[in-house]
């Protein structure tokens, strides 16, 4: 389909630098949510995986630091959606920092999606409808049809 | 499964930062569009999460690992992000190995008997 076309090019990774500075008040608040998170992950999981158990927890508000950089979305935020999965017992810090670039990537695409009813309609406003359309007619978000409600 | 709808939020700005860069100069996105968009990245993520933790548990393997994301990712048809991803993936890995010779390299010269370092090294491998 012509429509997912758009989901090839997602490299785009230049605007970074400029974001760093609003990152980093960002951060700041992000890291608590980042030690808040790790306890209660420790509790749930029992310590027999205790090696990993530190690349989630511990480890993570430092790398959290040094991730900003590289992602835009907090993946401490990411961290906590992905904790709301009953089945997850851990996930590495590289699996949460994918799950956070591939969210951002996600964004992108719909975004794109969308604009292309939005172009159609000859408007520059996307609208929720075209959203809509586009979460309609592309294949791989067929996932999300209902969840907008 | 989800409790607290607030659990779900990413950051505004963010998204509206990402919604932004993605889009040609001039166009915009109306308030709801932006939320709609909001609500499928948390919806997205969960998605990716959990189809991950099946897949992890298939394999029988409890930690979820970024190359399960890849996988899982591949399998829901977005195996676009997968190119990216990787790239992306090598630099977060230089990055925490550097923070991580930064870290020793500044223990050792301040103190040599820093355990703590040692320790520190050893949990970000």
């Amino acid at each position: 389909m012509a429509s997912e076309d758009i989901f090839q090019n997602e490299c785009s990774e230049e605007p970074e630098l400029e974001v760093e500075q609003r990152m980093e008040t960002e951060d700041a608040a992000e890291s608590e949510d980042e030690t808040e998170a790790a306890a209660p992950t420790e509790e749930t999981s029992p310590a027999a995986d205790a090696a990993t158990e530190k690349s989630v927890g511990s480890k993570s508000a430092a790398d959290h630091e040094r991730a900003a950089k590289l992602t835009q979305l907090p993946l401490g935020r990411v961290k906590s959606i992905m904790k709301l999965d009953p089945d997850l017992h851990l996930a590495t810090q590289e699996a949460v920092f994918t799950v956070t670039k591939a969210v951002e990537l996600f964004i992108a695409s719909l975004a794109r999606e969308s604009y292309k009813f939005t172009a159609q309609f000859k408007k520059k406003t996307v609208q929720k409808k075209d959203v809509d359309m586009a979460i309609s007619v592309v294949d791989c978000l067929l996932f999300l049809d209902g969840a907008l409600k | 499964m989800v409790e607290r709808i607030e659990d779900l939020n990413l950051p505004n700005a963010v998204i509206a930062r990402l919604i932004k860069e993605a889009l040609p100069d001039g166009a915009s996105v109306s308030k709801e569009a932006r939320a709609a968009i909001a609500r499928a990245a948390s919806v997205f993520a969960i998605f990716v999460t959990s189809s991950s933790t099946a897949l992890a548990h298939k394999q029988n393997h409890k930690t979820i690992t970024a190359k399960d994301i890849m996988q899982t990712l591949t399998e829901l048809d977005f195996e676009s992000f997968v190119p990216s991803l990787s790239q992306d993936l090598e630099v977060y890995r230089k990055v925490v190995k550097d923070k991580k010779d930064i870290k020793a390299s500044k223990k050792d010269a301040a103190d040599a008997s820093a355990s703590g370092s040692g320790a520190a090294t050893e949990e970000a491998t």
